[in-house]
């Protein structure tokens, strides 16, 4: 093997290793950036520092946000002042909510439970605090 | 020794290339089984996370083994290295260079 | 090399010295006072961090705050670059045989706007994180705290920006001309990228304060989304500047490992040519990555692409610099003192922490790692693991011809054994508690989750343990320097053979003669 063989073979490696890693994850997030169409829309606005959540039939709530079972959602994320990032670590949703924009997340639970809610972008005094819960009830209508 | 650590990551790299494939497959097959059915997000991203840990893990241990080799066996007080070096004959012996470099 | 403390000075001659070294021992001194400072609040936090709940060191966020912001800009502007400018102004202008750096007032002018601009970081204290994002750092962030900081800022990058320009004109003008450009040695090569690209990056940052400044006295709205701004655009100008700034923090340390490697494997690099080809790969693809810290913010999916595929693209030429090192070991007899033993284990974390980073670029993977520990373990990683491992590694090497005594190597292999330990238990572990999903920036967090307790408290002991290793190494910088054996300064460690610098380079304080 030459000197430089070596080399070459190694950043080929490199290079093949990272190939894999692009595509596979611009498949997975092409994947889970498809928002389902009949995903019910619900407003999730941050301020400092808690979430108040207002739902398509106009119910709205602070903090605890209700959902059911079986339905996917999506969210509508913006902030009333500076910026937060809407994040319920056991669902994977996570998206800033900065102010002047709106962002979007969805999810579609299957299982009942209560999970935490946070806010992952720092937002100052109280931001370690800015946390709200994620309840998933059994859809009782059908 | 040199070509088989190398053989052994190319197929260690192809097999962990071509094994998530097979997953996507079959969950394209589940997709399209149940039409109501909704991707499950957290599975796909924990998926992924894992598939990229097993890769980054694979290189590491190559990268990591490599080294805890290479400084075993190139210690000075290893008993196969007693002998200097042809580059210690030099006055500096990092001032040689393999290159054949002009001026 | 002026063995300083063979032959003491009085202070002020160093002090009002345009000298190369003189300036670069100022930067010295001044980058490892502020590591010390830097750590004492990394050591308030991660202790307050032990005990959830209980206020301990620190009771109220809005001082944890203020302590997480402080740390963060002294490690980066007040640690991490003077530390790379001191030993690049030592070693350059030697490296390209120059008598000096080509601008000498310029560089000490350079030097003397850092306890400036560390005045104001430390007197205003400011609590908007050390990347102050817009909004907060416009409508909300509190008094003159978050202005001192902007003032510190500007004061800070205009110096790197103005010792940049005097390592380029350095090393492109005043470089003998016998001495090709490519046959320059690599840590000056490593200093020529990144004076480059603080040329390039700075401006916009310096721009951005600006900005800042207007917005906050209610002049402009660049940045204030109720005056018709946008935040999203304060981000691109922040990591337009501070992702290649990542590259400016690690590539001295890199530099610095290729001075160290070869030495103690007494043999020649594995290829200059491509660790020139990997530095400016590096400085060119750095400036294509400043996306993937902001895939949160709504960015569409091509963009994400983009970024992503601008990140993975550094990746190849960071491998380079691991394989060079592999490489230039390879076949070597190797002396493992401390220096070297640093140096190792800077590349064992370096690569790590790279390794974790490709993981970052996966834009799914944002999802879970974006704004939680994880990001927090990976960068302190590369801060730590590798720009930390390398600079301590060329302090030792640098130790003998700086003082002129040897360095206790027991007490550097305590150092070296406790601070690798600590590393990997701090930040490995904070990547498990990102995992978790437990946030960045927090002062306190629920202790119904366990395993974030748990975690934290490993986290926390590691964090000693580097804690206690620097209590080491400040202690034998200061006790050996003044009572350790005199070096042999033809070859203190050893090695056999002889080398063409530090030590044989022209020294005009008179100082040690005879090489």
């Amino acid at each position: 093997m030459g000197h430089d063989t070596a080399e070459w073979v190694f950043v080929a490696i490199v290079i093949a290793v990272l190939c894999y890693v692009g595509v596979d994850s611009w498949m997975v997030q092409k994947e889970v950036e498809d928002v389902p169409a009949d995903a019910e829309v619900i407003k999730v606005t941050g301020q400092q520092w808690f979430w108040s959540f207002e739902h398509a039939d106009g119910t709205k709530e602070i903090s605890t946000l209700h959902v059911k079972k079986g339905h996917a959602y999506l969210f509508e994320i913006q902030s009333r002042d500076v910026m937060h990032s809407f994040n319920i670590p056991d669902w994977v949703v996570f998206e800033d909510a900065v102010p002047g924009h709106t962002n979007h997340a969805w999810f579609a639970p299957d299982q009942v439970g209560t999970y935490p809610i946070q806010c992952r972008e720092y937002c100052g005094l109280l931001h370690y605090n800015m946390r709200g819960s994620l309840v998933v009830e059994d859809d009782n209508s059908t | 020794m040199k070509t088989l650590i190398i053989a052994i990551s190319i197929i260690t790299l192809v097999a962990i290339a071509i094994i998530p494939q097979i997953h996507f497959a079959s969950a394209q097959l589940a997709q399209t089984q149940s039409a109501k059915q909704y991707i499950n997000l957290r599975a796909e991203v924990w998926n992924e996370f894992f598939r990229m840990t097993t890769a980054a893990f694979t290189v590491g241990a190559i990268v990591s083994g490599t080294m805890i080799w290479l400084v075993w066996r190139f210690r000075e007080s290893n008993p196969k290295n007693k002998a200097p070096t042809k580059w210690e004959h030099l006055e500096d012996p990092t001032a040689g260079s393999y290159e054949e470099e002009g001026h | 090399m002026v063995l300083e403390l063979q032959k003491p000075r009085p202070v002020w001659q160093i002090m009002f010295s345009t000298h190369h070294t003189d300036v670069g021992y100022l930067y010295l001194v001044f980058g490892i006072v502020f590591l010390f400072m830097g750590g004492v609040l990394a050591m308030i936090i991660r202790t307050h961090l032990f005990f959830p709940g209980q206020g301990v060191l620190v009771s109220d966020s809005a001082t944890f705050n203020r302590i997480f912001t402080v740390h963060g800009l002294t490690m980066l502007f007040l640690f991490a670059l003077p530390v790379a400018n001191g030993i690049g102004n030592i070693l350059v202008p030697i490296m390209v045989r120059y008598k000096d750096m080509a601008y000498p007032k310029l560089n000490a002018i350079a030097f003397w706007m850092n306890p400036v601009g560390a005045a104001l970081l430390w007197l205003g204290f400011a609590d908007t994180s050390w990347v102050s994002y817009a909004p907060y750092s416009v409508i909300r962030a509190p008094g003159p705290a978050a202005d001192m900081f902007i003032f510190g800022m500007k004061i800070l990058g205009i110096s790197s920006i103005l010792s940049s320009i005097n390592f380029v004109v350095t090393i492109m003008k005043c470089k003998h001309p016998d001495l090709s450009l490519r046959r320059v040695p690599l840590f000056a090569w490593s200093m020529l990228t990144v004076s480059l690209m603080t040329i390039i990056a700075m401006p916009t940052y310096a721009a951005a304060l600006i900005m800042m400044l207007t917005d906050r006295l209610g002049l402009s709205g660049f940045f204030n989304p109720f005056a018709g701004g946008d935040p999203i655009a304060y981000l691109h100008l922040f990591w337009f500047t501070f992702h290649p700034e990542v590259y400016i923090f690690l590539l001295p340390a890199i530099g610095m490992m290729y001075e160290i490697i070869p030495r103690f494997s007494r043999k020649p690099l594995y290829s200059q040519a491509s660790g020139v080809f990997a530095f400016v790969m590096l400085g060119i693809i750095g400036f294509a990555s400043w996306g993937h810290h902001m895939y949160s913010t709504g960015m569409d999916f091509t963009t994400k692409v983009v970024f992503m595929i601008g990140t993975l693209a550094a990746v190849p030429a960071s491998g380079m610099h691991v394989f060079n090192f592999l490489a230039t070991m390879w076949g070597g007899r190797i002396r493992f003192a401390a220096p070297m033993k640093f140096a190792v284990g800077g590349i064992a974390l370096f690569f790590s922490a790279g390794a974790g980073g490709v993981l970052n670029s996966a834009m799914p993977l944002d999802f879970i790692s974006h704004g939680t520990y994880w990001v927090v373990g990976h960068m302190h990683l590369f801060l730590i693991g590798t720009i930390g491992f390398g600079f301590v590694a060329m302090i030792y090497y640098m130790f003998p011809y700086i003082t002129g005594r040897m360095y206790n190597e027991k007490w550097a292999s305590a150092h070296f054994v406790l601070m690798f330990w600590g590393t990997v238990q701090t930040f490995f572990t904070q990547h498990l508690l990102g995992l978790e999903g437990m946030p960045r920036r927090v002062y306190d967090y629920p202790t119904e989750f366990t395993s974030w307790t748990q975690l934290n408290q490993i986290s926390t002991i590691g964090a000693w343990m580097i804690g206690a290793s620097f209590a080491i190494f400040l202690a034998s910088l200061i006790y050996y320097s003044a009572k350790g054996k005199y070096a042999n300064m033809d070859d203190p460690w050893g090695l056999g053979g002889k080398y063409y610098y530090p030590v044989a380079a022209k020294n005009p304080h008179g100082g040690h003669s005879g090489y």
